[in-house]
C-alpha cells in the first residue's frame, strides 16, 4: 500500500516536501489555517485538512495535527522548518502515536535544543567551541568566575541566560565594569522570564563568517556530509543569501570543518538530516555554534551542488532505509546561490509587505535556475505569516558564472504589488566585494549603499495603470 | 514684411503692425477648445499641430489662460507650464497669448495682490501676449496684472468687454479706452472682447471706427465668437474700419460657439482688398489636415446641440459658456426649461442685474441665478454667495445702474441698506502668506514643491494637489493621444496602443482580458506592457455597470435634518472650505462649510446653535445631495 505523509507546515517548504512525497509516489496531506485558504500548498497536495482559524496557533497545535494525521491515516509527518519542527514534544507525540516523525528522535531534539547539554556533548567529543564558562556559580563566586573569564579571553563577551533562546536573555558586555553591573540584573531577569536564574558567558566572535555543514545520517549511524554552505549575508541574524560551497580557499580547512560536523552529529547520535553551524573568526578559527535538527531553508544550494535530494532522502531515512551512497560518492560540482525573495521593503528596515496582492508575477527560468515558491499572480499575501515568497537558487560551474546567472534572473524577475527584496539583491550581485566572495555577517551593516536604489515603478508602468483604469471604468475618471 | 516673432518688445511689435498694410490673424486655439470642446483639446493634439502652426506665421497663438489653466490640471492632467515649454520647443518664433481675467486671474473670484503678481511673473516667462479683461470693465481690477506684464517686458493687451443694449454706446467705450490708457500708457494693443459674438457687423464696424477716430495710432485686436454664425461679418467690418488683428481658428476643429475658420476670414477680406499679413495659407491648410483625424476622439465633449445659436443676441451667453450650459441642462434634467431660461429669464436677469458684461465670472452669476430662478420658482430666493458679493459691489461698481431695491431686499432682508453700507464695495483682499502656503504644500506633497507647483497651488489648492498626486501615480500622461486618454467604452481585447513617454521612449501596450475574481469580487485587468504581462486590480464597487445606487434624500428630508443639526449637502458640490472644527460652538447663521458647484460658491450655514460633534467631509471632497457634512449637538 502506498504511504501517506502529512506535511505540518505551509508556504514554500510545504510545497517542497509535497513535491518530494509525490515523486516517491506517496500520498501527501496538507494542513492549513484559514488565512492560508488560498495558499498553493493545499491545491497541490493530494489531501488538505483544515486545522482552524489560526493564525499561527493551529500550525503550532500538536493535538490538532496529530488528530488530523490519525484521522487521515498517515504513516509519517514531515515538520518542515519553523513551527513544530524543533519541538521535541511534537516528535514525542508522533512517536507515542505510532506516526513516523521525519527527523531525529525527540531525545536528540531535546538534547541539541538545550544549549548547555549540547555544549557538553560537543565538549566531550572535543569539538572546538567558542570559549565560554559553565553556568556561573550563584552569588559572588559566579561574579568572580566571570571576571576571570573576561581577563583570560578579553571583551566583548556575551552574557546568556541558560534557559533563554531565540535571542532572548542575551546581552553583550563591553568591559569588566559593565560585567559586574549586568550579571545581577541578568540573573533577576532570567529568574523572572524563565524561572531559572542561571547565566553563563561566551566570548564574542567579531564579524564572523557563518559556515554550516549539511549532514545526513541513517539509523545504523552512517553519517555523511554534503559539504559546506556560507550564510554570512544576514540582517538581524536572519539569513538572506546562502551559497554552497563556502568560498574559503583553504580546502583542507573546509574538509576539517566537514569532518568535525560529522563527528558532532555522531556524538549526538544524530539521525536523519541536520545542519551543524559554525562561526569562523578572522583568523579562520572555527567554533561549533549549534545543530539544527531539521531541514533548512537553504538546503536547496546543497542539493544543487551535490545532486542529492535532501528531502527525498529524509523521507527514505525516516522509513528505515539506509543511506545508499557513501561520503566518497558525494561530489561538489560548481557553485549555488540562493536568495530569499521576501515581500519586504529593504529601504524601510525590511518591513513586511503583508496584506498586499501580487499584481504581476513573472519568474525567470532556464539553465541552472531553480525556484521554490508558492506565490502567484493575484495572490494576496497573508499578513500573519513570514514574508518569504520564493527562493531563487541558481547553479553554475564557476562562481562568476553563478553570479552572472543570478543577476540575469533577478533582472528578469518581475513582482509587482508588494515591494520585494529583488531590487536590493540586484544591487548586491553587482557589488565588487560580493563578486569576490568577500563577506561576513557584518556585510549589510557596512554596505549601506546597497539600500540605495530607485523604486522600480517606471513611467510606462505608471501610464499603463491609468490605461487599465480607463479600460476598466469605460472612461477616464480623471478627464470626465 | 518683417515677421513678428517671440522675443520682440511692445515697441517693436507695434512698429511692425503699423508698418504693415494688411491685418494680422491670431489663432485662438484655446478659445476654440474652451467654447466648442469644453476645454478638452489635449496638449498631444496641439503638439501634433505645432509645426504647421509655426509655419503659418500667426500674430500669436492663444494657447493658455481663460479656464484652460484650471482644466489643464483638473481634467487634462497636464502641467500648464510644461505645456508651454513643450510647445515652445516646437514653435520657437510664434508668440504665445493668454487670456487673463484680471483680479480673477485664471479662476472665478478675486485673488490677493501678491498671488496675482507672483502668478503673472511666473507665467510671463512663457507667455508673450497678455490679453487682460474684467467683466465689470473696472480698470483697477486689472491694474496689478497690467503692471506685472509691463515689468516683465511682455505685450500688454487690455480689453474692453463688449455687449449690446442702450447703455453700450460708442461714447461709453471710447471713455473706457481712455481710462485704460491713463493707467497703461500708449504702448498697448487694445482688444475689443466680444465674448458673446454680439452685435451686427455694422455695430462692430462703428465701434472700431469710433475708437480709431479718437485714437488713430492705437492697435485694435478684435476678438469675437461665431455663436450666431456671423463673426466673419463682424471681423470683416472690424478690419475694414481699421482693426489690425483678428481672431480665428483652424477649420478642422471649428464648431459653433468659438472663433470662425481662419481661411474663411482670409478669403472674405481678400475680396475687400485686405491681405492677411505674413500668413502661409498652405500651412494653415496643412494644420487642419493634421488635426482632422483627431476630432472624432473629442466628440463626447462637443455641444449636445449642433447648429449656430443666433438667439445669443437675446441671452448673451459667452461662447465659452454655451457648451457647458447645455451640458448642465442635460445632467440636471432641465433641458425642457432651456427655452424659458435662455430667452426669457436670462435677458431679464441680465437687465435686472445692471446689464454688465456676461463673461466669466459675471456670466456664471447671471446663468446660475436665472437657472435657480426658473427651477426654484422663487426668483432670487436662493442666491449664491457670488451673487451676494456682486450685489455688494465686491467685484467692482455697477457700470450703468444699480439693481433694483426689491432684489436687495429679497436677498439681504429688510436691513439690506445697512448691510450694503457696512459690507459693500471692493475689498482689499489681504495678501496671502506665500511662505506659509509653501510650507502647507510641502506637507501635503511630502516634498518641497517647485515654483510652478506653488503658483498652481495658490490658485487652485485642492485641484493642484490632486494633480500633483495624479502625476506621481500615473506619470506624465500628456504623451497619450485623445484616442487613449479620452477613450470611452473601453478598448477591445487585443488592441495595441503605442506611445512615447516623456523621456521619448517608445512603448507598446496590448489590451488583455478582464476577469472577475468571484470570491473577492475584484476585477483583474491584464495588459501586456512592452511585452510583459501586468495585472491591475479594481474593486467591485467601482466596477463598470456595477455601481451601487446610493440612497438619495429628498430636499425636504435634507432640510429637516439640517434643522436638527445633521447638516447634509443640499446639492452636488465640492467642499471648497471648512469653516469650523470639531468641538467648536456655533450659533444660528454661522457658516459651516462653503460648497462650490458650477464654479459658484455657496455657504452652508448652521440652522441651530450648538457644538460641532463631527465633521464628515474633507476639503475638496465631491458631495452628492444628502451626503453628511457636519453633525451639531444642539444646546
Amino acid at each position: 500500500m502506498t504511504k501517506k505523509i502529512l506535511v505540518a507546515n505551509r508556504g514554500e517548504i510545504a510545497l517542497r516536501i509535497i513535491r518530494a512525497i509525490q515523486e516517491l509516489n506517496y500520498t501527501s496531506v496538507a494542513v492549513y489555517e484559514t488565512p492560508d485558504k488560498d495558499a498553493r500548498h493545499i491545491r497541490i497536495a493530494d489531501e488538505a485538512i483544515w486545522l482552524g482559524d489560526g493564525p499561527r496557533c493551529d500550525y503550532l497545535n500538536i493535538e490538532k495535527i496529530i488528530a488530523a494525521a490519525k484521522k487521515s491515516g498517515v504513516d509519517a509527518i514531515h515538520p518542515g522548518y519553523g513551527f513544530l519542527a524543533e519541538n521535541p514534544d511534537f516528535a514525542k507525540a508522533c512517536e507515542d502515536n505510532g506516526i513516523i516523525f521525519i527527523g531525529p528522535s525527540s531525545d536528540v531534539i531535546t538534547n541539541l535544543g538545550n544549549k548547555v547539554i549540547a555544549r557538553q556533548i560537543m565538549a566531550d567529543a572535543s569539538i572546538p567551541m567558542v570559549p565560554g564558562t559553565q553556568n556561573l556559580t550563584s552569588g559572588d563566586a559566579g561574579l568572580q568566575e566571570a571576571i576571570e573569564f573576561g581577563k583570560k579571553y578579553g571583551y566583548p563577551v556575551m552574557l546568556k541566560a541558560t534557559s533563554g533562546g531565540g535571542g532572548r536573555g542575551i546581552r553583550r558586555i563591553e568591559d569588566e565594569a559593565s560585567l559586574v553591573g549586568e550579571i545581577p540584573i541578568a540573573r533577576a531577569e532570567a529568574k523572572a522570564a524563565f524561572n531559572d536564574e542561571r547565566v553563563y558567558l561566551e566570548k564574542v566572535v567579531l564579524d564572523p563568517k557563518h559556515v554550516e555543514v549539511q549532514i545526513l545520517a541513517d539509523k545504523e549511524g552512517k553519517t555523511i556530509h554534503l559539504g559546506t554552505r556560507d550564510c554570512s549575508i544576514q540582517r538581524r541574524n536572519q539569513k538572506l543569501v546562502e551559497i554552497a560551497p563556502s568560498l574559503i580557499e583553504d580546502k583542507d580547512l573546509l574538509d576539517k570543518i566537514c569532518d568535525t560536523a560529522v563527528q558532532a552529529a555522531k556524538a549526538s547520535n544524530y539521525f536523519n538530516a541536520g545542519t551543524v553551524e559554525f562561526l569562523l573568526d578572522k583568523d579562520l578559527n572555527y567554533y561549533f555554534m549549534e545543530i539544527n535538527t531539521r531541514v533548512q531553508v537553504e538546503h536547496t544550494v546543497s542539493e544543487m551542488v551535490t545532486g542529492i535530494d535532501i528531502v527525498r532522502t529524509q523521507i527514505k531515512l525516516a522509513f528505515g532505509k539506509n543511506l545508499s551512497f557513501s561520503q566518497e560518492d558525494v561530489q561538489i560540482r560548481g557553485h549555488a546561490i540562493e536568495m530569499r525573495i521576501n515581500a519586504e521593503d529593504p529601504q524601510n528596515n525590511f518591513m513586511p509587505e503583508g496584506g498586499k496582492t501580487i499584481t504581476t508575477y513573472q519568474s525567470p527560468g532556464g539553465y541552472g535556475v531553480r525556484l521554490d515558491g508558492f506565490a502567484y499572480q493575484g495572490y494576496t499575501i497573508p499578513e500573519v505569516y513570514d514574508s518569504l515568497l520564493v527562493k531563487l537558487t541558481v547553479h553554475g560551474y564557476t562562481w562568476n558564472e553563478t553570479v552572472d546567472r543570478l543577476k540575469r534572473c533577478l533582472t528578469n524577475f518581475v513582482i509587482t504589488g508588494p515591494k520585494t527584496t529583488i531590487p536590493f539583491y540586484l544591487n548586491l550581485v553587482q557589488d565588487d566585494e560580493f563578486r569576490k566572495g568577500d563577506f561576513n555577517t557584518s556585510f549589510l551593516d557596512t554596505h549601506a549603499y546597497l539600500f540605495e536604489y530607485a523604486e522600480q515603478k517606471s513611467e510606462v508602468n505608471k501610464i499603463a495603470s491609468l490605461i487599465a483604469e480607463i479600460h476598466h471604468k469605460q472612461e477616464n475618471p480623471y478627464a470626465i | 514684411m518683417e515677421r513678428i516673432v517671440q522675443g520682440m518688445n511692445i515697441t517693436e511689435v507695434i512698429k511692425s503692425i503699423r508698418k504693415a498694410e494688411g491685418y494680422f490673424i491670431c489663432n485662438t486655439a484655446r478659445d476654440l477648445s474652451q467654447s466648442d470642446f469644453k476645454n478638452r483639446i489635449l496638449l498631444h493634439t496641439d503638439l501634433l499641430a505645432a509645426k504647421a502652426r509655426e509655419k503659418a506665421n500667426y500674430f500669436a497663438l492663444e494657447i493658455t489662460g481663460g479656464a484652460s489653466v484650471h482644466v489643464d490640471i483638473l481634467r487634462k492632467q497636464v502641467d500648464p507650464f510644461l505645456k508651454l515649454e513643450l510647445l515652445r520647443e516646437q514653435m520657437p518664433n510664434t508668440m504665445f497669448q493668454t487670456l487673463c481675467r484680471g483680479v480673477n486671474l485664471f479662476g472665478y473670484r478675486p485673488y490677493p495682490q501678491n498671488v496675482i503678481r507672483k502668478t503673472v511673473k511666473e507665467f510671463a516667462k512663457y507667455v508673450d501676449v497678455w490679453r487682460v479683461f474684467d467683466f465689470m470693465n473696472h480698470i483697477p481690477n486689472m491694474q496689478a496684472v497690467f503692471e506685472e506684464v509691463q515689468t516683465a517686458g511682455k505685450i500688454l493687451e487690455p480689453c474692453i468687454c463688449f455687449s449690446t443694449g442702450p447703455e453700450h454706446t460708442d461714447d461709453f467705450y471710447v471713455k473706457k479706452v481712455q481710462e485704460i490708457l491713463d493707467v497703461t500708457g500708449e504702448e498697448i494693443l487694445l482688444c475689443i472682447k466680444n465674448h458673446g459674438g454680439l452685435g451686427t457687423p455694422k455695430r462692430i464696424g462703428d465701434l472700431v471706427s469710433a475708437i480709431k477716430q479718437k485714437y488713430p495710432e492705437l492697435v485694435i485686436h478684435y476678438h469675437g465668437h461665431n455663436t450666431d454664425g456671423n463673426d466673419v461679418g463682424r471681423i470683416t467690418a472690424a478690419v475694414i474700419n481699421g482693426a489690425e488683428i483678428v481672431d480665428a481658428a483652424d477649420h478642422a476643429f471649428t464648431g459653433f460657439y468659438g472663433p470662425p475658420p481662419i481661411l474663411t476670414v482670409i478669403d472674405t477680406l481678400k475680396d475687400y482688398g485686405k491681405e492677411a499679413e505674413g500668413i502661409d495659407v498652405a500651412a494653415v491648410i496643412e494644420t487642419s489636415e493634421v488635426l482632422r483625424n483627431e476630432r472624432e476622439h473629442y466628440e463626447y465633449f462637443e455641444s449636445q446641440f449642433k447648429g449656430f445659436s443666433p438667439t445669443v443676441q437675446i441671452h448673451k451667453l459667452p461662447g465659452g459658456a454655451m457648451g457647458s450650459s447645455f451640458e448642465q441642462a442635460v445632467k440636471g434634467e432641465f433641458l425642457d426649461k432651456m427655452p424659458d431660461i435662455l430667452h426669457d429669464e436670462l435677458p431679464k436677469v441680465q437687465i435686472e442685474l445692471g446689464n454688465y458684461w456676461s463673461v466669466t465670472p459675471g456670466s456664471q452669476i447671471i446663468w446660475t441665478t436665472a437657472v435657480s430662478n426658473v427651477l426654484g420658482g422663487d426668483r432670487y430666493g436662493n442666491p449664491s454667495g457670488d451673487l451676494k458679493n456682486l450685489l455688494l459691489g465686491k467685484y467692482g461698481p455697477f457700470p450703468f445702474y444699480q439693481p433694483a431695491e426689491w432684489i436687495y431686499e429679497k436677498i439681504f432682508g429688510e436691513n439690506w441698506r445697512e448691510i450694503l453700507e457696512q459690507e459693500g464695495g471692493v475689498e482689499d483682499i489681504e495678501d496671502m502668506d506665500i511662505e506659509q502656503e509653501r510650507a502647507n504644500l510641502t506637507k501635503r506633497l511630502g516634498h518641497e514643491p517647485t515654483e510652478h507647483q506653488l503658483v498652481l497651488y495658490l490658485q487652485h489648492p485642492n485641484d493642484a494637489v490632486d494633480f500633483f498626486k495624479f502625476e506621481e501615480k500615473f506619470g506624465k500622461v500628456y504623451v497619450l493621444p485623445p484616442s487613449i486618454l479620452l477613450k470611452r467604452g473601453g478598448f477591445a481585447l487585443g488592441d495595441t496602443l503605442e506611445f512615447k513617454d516623456h523621456e521619448g521612449k517608445q512603448h507598446i501596450l496590448e489590451i488583455g482580458p478582464e476577469q472577475k475574481n468571484e470570491e473577492s469580487g475584484d476585477w483583474n485587468v491584464y495588459l501586456n506592457v512592452d511585452h510583459h504581462q501586468r495585472m491591475y486590480t479594481f474593486q467591485e464597487e467601482i466596477a463598470a455597470g456595477g455601481t451601487a445606487k446610493a440612497i438619495e434624500l429628498s430636499k425636504e428630508e435634507i432640510e429637516e435634518l439640517a434643522s436638527v443639526g445633521d447638516v447634509r449637502a443640499p446639492f452636488s458640490a465640492n467642499v471648497s472650505d471648512i469653516k469650523v472644527e470639531e468641538g467648536q460652538d456655533v450659533a444660528v447663521g454661522d457658516t459651516l462649510v462653503i460648497l462650490e458647484a458650477m464654479k459658484m460658491q455657496t455657504p452652508v450655514n448652521s440652522e441651530v446653535a450648538g457644538k460641532i460633534e463631527k465633521i464628515s467631509t474633507d476639503l475638496g471632497q465631491a458631495l452628492k445631495p444628502g451626503d453628511k457634512i457636519v453633525k451639531i449637538v444642539t444646546d
